[in-house]
């Protein structure tokens, strides 16, 4: 049976969870933060760069990361799911799955050998599948914990009995084939949930070609294309040929404030496509860019000026008018079919590259995971949380914050993080 | 000069309610295959907006942008992020065009007195009927001019659609 | 189950070889359709619709009157009309109000709508008998590389029609793979072919075809099958006319869905009166042999 009751469990770590576990490490609480992946660090570690500051994403986060791991009231648990949960608020016994890494966590030291000579070729989820990682490896450079995972489903060993190089090359004799997942029971006194969003899928809307053109791509995917640590090294080129793309175009909106996909404001996406076609441009500036938006909700602080910014130092095309047909030319050019609103003609624009901005939705298995905690989820699948009280889900003790509520950046995502960590702190501090 | 007419728009909102819903982002015209191939002469999004500011002149007398030329393909109601029924309200505007006697295409006019005459868009000529003969087909038997004629008498349609131009 | 034809304006009156090879391929299919008389026009929703709403529901209604009486469902041979008496249907059933006005104008002719009828369109009912449609296929049209056209009023509004996906349809290419044809991929699939613009504006419907014929060329088609016959009189009348207008040379031979059907059942040309086509189906029917 697993520790006091004075501890709190956070459920994912991105940067709301992990806003939300340091805040109450501070204040001497336990937090035992569970992460599905092999690393925390959630989205944003997966961004270029962040609004209104243009800040590097990774280097924000990397501090808080390191902290999460070296701060004594934080006990990290990757690779692990929540299974089971029973008590109430106060006391709270919850069933852990743990999966194994098949790495001994204390011996690796992350040289990289290993992964060097590892045989197989996975497609990489960090990278947006659009570059291959090995079967042992870590989800990103900069990765916390900083060891690596074997990736069972595709690792030789397991799926054919054969290999077992990595164990060979490995100095530390960190690799243990022999590991298993195991089931950790917890107690605590609270509970956040921080389980983030996932990225709607724009081949939904086939008039937009994404799937079938190569040069149409997602935002998320931009970010990696044009960051320094992604498959390109930080060199954008388009998919098809691999040629600079000289004029782009950001379609917003995509399968946002759409009552047949998803009638709400993903809220983020006017700031994401302007700061993307920034970065565009001081990675060369003789693009063109274009930004085809419904309105322009530029409602943060600095945020309009961030805008205004965009259009005068950047060059940054901003086109009223949602674009729902994209063709393509024979030599894969995305083609934009919008209708110039100023003159009221229907015109046709030849891009190199279009970069869908994809609307924010719930993660798949957010209502697997509401039900095992039996939370209650609004009309489109996020937690509910109360209309006074945000952070607060439908059961007592059980607090949400971040984008697994609703769609927010990441600013907001912080404060959320504060603000849930703050009402869990309440019920643990109580007794 | 054009007034906005507050009582035109809530007119076509008896109709349909659908119309208060579009925020005019441009869907529309940017899937219409009318407005696509003709540059953007004929612009869904352009007679919305029009509608929601109840310009009846320019949408009724002037007709701009041209109505009639809606292919009813429905790929606007299909692709609409807020559910505007486009073509429903193109239709009840284009019935006030008609029933007020204002002009409109010649073609529309044809169908309707063949219709009206015959009960179909469509008669049987004499070499379309030797023609079936020749691929063995039964004969079609037209509808009861009688009992159309009635029908038509009931909903008013000649008056309405005011087909011999006498008002 | 029992289906009768409703024939529309268009085919009989116009299209008398569509008829055929439609009446031809449902018999094949063991399936009895019988023939429904006094039905009017449907009325043409893109036509008689835009005059006057109330009459188009009250014609539609009557029409379906028609059917109700007899006992039998409505396979209808045109999209144009399958949407209006879908529509009409529809908007009866979802507006009581709407259906007792509708019905007072039927009483002047005796007649009253009650709603029992099952409307379909006739790719519906063949994308139905799939499988006998492969069980019967003796002449496959082995690398015939086909171009459908749904067409808009087969499909949308898909609210009303609640059929095949309104913007990525799928049941047609499928039909024709079931007859041993390539169904061909082409960007403007879902496009309308312009045919009821010819109302107000030529130029404008003809370039609506020249972008459709186009697209269909660049995706090396060898010809068009469609299952409706204001989009085929479009494709079959006016490909020599955007040729005019545009100094290109499309040659497309258009088919009924049926017609191909038909010949790939081992019918022959003569049968089904290819012979009438304006587009010359020779060379098609040689590649096929």
């Amino acid at each position: 049976m697993g520790t006091n009751k004075k501890s709190v469990m956070v459920i994912g770590g991105g940067i709301a969870g992990i806003q939300a576990s340091l805040d109450l490490a501070e204040q001497g609480i336990e937090v035992k933060l569970i992460e599905k992946n092999a690393c925390i660090g959630g989205r944003m570690a997966q961004l270029d760069k962040t609004f209104p500051t243009n800040d590097c994403s990774i280097c924000i986060l990397a501090p808080k990361l390191a902290e999460c791991f070296r701060h004594p009231s934080i006990q990290l648990y990757t690779l692990s799911e929540v299974k089971d949960i029973s008590g109430e608020a106060g006391n709270f016994k919850v069933k852990i799955l743990k999966k194994a890494r098949y790495v001994k966590e204390e011996e690796c030291i992350n040289c990289g050998t290993c992964i060097e000579k590892c045989p197989m070729r996975v497609d990489d989820e960090f990278d947006m599948l659009l570059r291959k990682r090995r079967a042992i490896y870590i989800d990103y450079v900069q990765g916390v914990p900083s060891i690596v995972t074997i990736d069972r489903d595709n690792c030789l060993f397991f799926t054919k009995g054969a290999c077992r190089i990595c164990e060979k090359v490995c100095e530390r004799e960190a690799i243990d084939f022999e590991q298993q997942d195991e089931e950790v029971e917890l107690n605590v006194g609270s509970i956040i949930v921080a389980t983030g969003y996932d990225i709607f899928n724009p081949e939904y809307i086939e008039t937009l070609g994404y799937g079938r053109f190569p040069n149409v791509v997602t935002a998320l995917e931009f970010e990696r294309l044009i960051c320094a640590s992604g498959p390109l090294g930080g060199h954008l080129l388009r998919p098809s040929d691999k040629a600079e793309p000289k004029k782009l175009a950001f379609i917003n909106c995509v399968g946002s404030r759409d009552i047949k996909n998803n009638p709400y404001c993903s809220s983020c996406c006017c700031m994401y496509t302007t700061k993307e076609a920034m970065i565009a441009y001081e990675h060369d500036n003789e693009l063109e860019t274009s930004i085809f938006y419904i309105d322009l909700r530029a409602a943060g602080k600095g945020f309009r000026d961030y805008i205004e910014r965009g259009h005068n130092e950047y060059a940054i095309n901003y086109i009223k008018g949602k674009v729902a047909k994209i063709l393509q030319d024979e030599a894969n050019n995305p083609v934009i079919v919008y209708e110039d609103i100023n003159t009221s003609k229907v015109k046709q624009i030849k891009f190199d590259l279009v970069i869908l901005a994809t609307s924010m939705v719930p993660k798949k298995d957010a209502s697997k995971l509401s039900n095992i905690l039996g939370v209650e989820l609004d009309e489109y699948n996020f937690f509910k949380g109360g209309f006074y009280h945000p952070q607060k889900s439908s059961k007592e003790g059980i607090f949400l914050c971040g984008a697994c509520r609703e769609p927010m950046d990441i600013p907001n995502s912080v404060i959320d993080g504060s603000g849930a960590a703050a009402k869990a702190a309440e019920i643990v501090m109580r007794e | 000069m054009q007034m906005v007419n507050f009582d035109f728009k809530n007119e076509i909102i008896k109709e349909d309610f659908s119309l208060n819903y579009c925020y005019q982002c441009g869907t529309c015209s940017s899937i219409c295959p009318v407005a696509f191939a003709s540059e953007g002469e004929y612009n869904p999004r352009k007679i919305i907006e029009e509608s929601l500011m109840g310009l009846k002149s320019l949408l009724i007398k002037e007709q701009k942008p041209n109505i009639w030329l809606c292919s009813t393909c429905q790929m606007c109601v299909e692709e609409c992020p807020q559910e505007v029924f486009l073509t429903g309200i193109f239709e009840s505007l284009k019935n006030k065009i008609v029933q007020t006697g204002e002009k409109y295409p010649e073609a529309f006019k044809v169908q309707a007195k063949a219709i009206i005459d015959n009960g179909v868009a469509i008669s049987l000529s004499p070499p379309i009927i030797r023609r079936r003969k020749e691929l063995k087909l039964p004969n079609v038997e037209s509808a009861d001019r009688i009992e159309l004629k009635n029908l038509l008498k009931a909903t008013n349609f000649e008056k309405k659609i005011n087909i011999n131009g006498d008002r | 189950m029992t289906y009768k034809y409703f024939l529309g304006c268009v085919i009989p009156g116009r299209l008398p070889y569509l008829e055929a090879s439609a009446r031809k391929t449902f018999e094949k299919l063991g399936m009895k359709v019988g023939d429904q008389a006094n039905y009017s026009c449907c009325p043409d929703p893109t036509g008689a619709g835009q005059l006057d709403h109330l009459t188009w529901l009250a014609l539609g209604a009557r029409n379906l009157c028609l059917f109700e009486e007899s006992n039998s469902n409505i396979l209808s041979l045109c999209s144009g009309c399958t949407e209006t008496l879908k529509a009409v249907k529809y908007s009866l059933e979802k507006d009581n109000k709407l259906k007792e006005e509708i019905n007072s104008k039927l009483n002047s002719i005796g007649k009253k709508y009650k709603g029992n009828v099952e409307v379909k369109h006739f790719a519906q009912v063949l994308y139905e008998n799939i499988d006998s449609i492969k069980k019967k296929v003796k002449k496959p049209l082995k690398d015939l590389k086909v171009a459908s056209h749904p067409g808009c009023h087969y499909l949308r509004p898909s609210e009303i029609m609640q059929w095949d996906d309104p913007l990525v349809p799928k049941t047609l290419d499928e039909l024709i793979e079931a007859i041993g044809a390539d169904p061909v991929d082409y960007s403007l699939k879902i496009d309308c072919c312009g045919n009821p613009v010819e109302k107000s504006n030529k130029d404008i419907s003809l370039l609506m075809l020249e972008n459709k014929l186009k697209s269909m060329k660049d995706a090396g088609t060898d010809c068009i099958a469609c299952v409706c016959p204001a989009c085929y009189q479009q494709f079959e009348f006016n490909q020599k006319e955007v040729n005019k207008n545009s100094n290109t040379n499309y040659n497309f031979p258009v088919f009924y869905i049926t017609e191909l059907i038909a010949l790939a059942f081992g019918m022959n040309a003569e049968e089904i009166g290819l012979k009438y086509h304006r587009v010359k189906t020779d060379e098609i029917l040689q590649k096929i042999s």
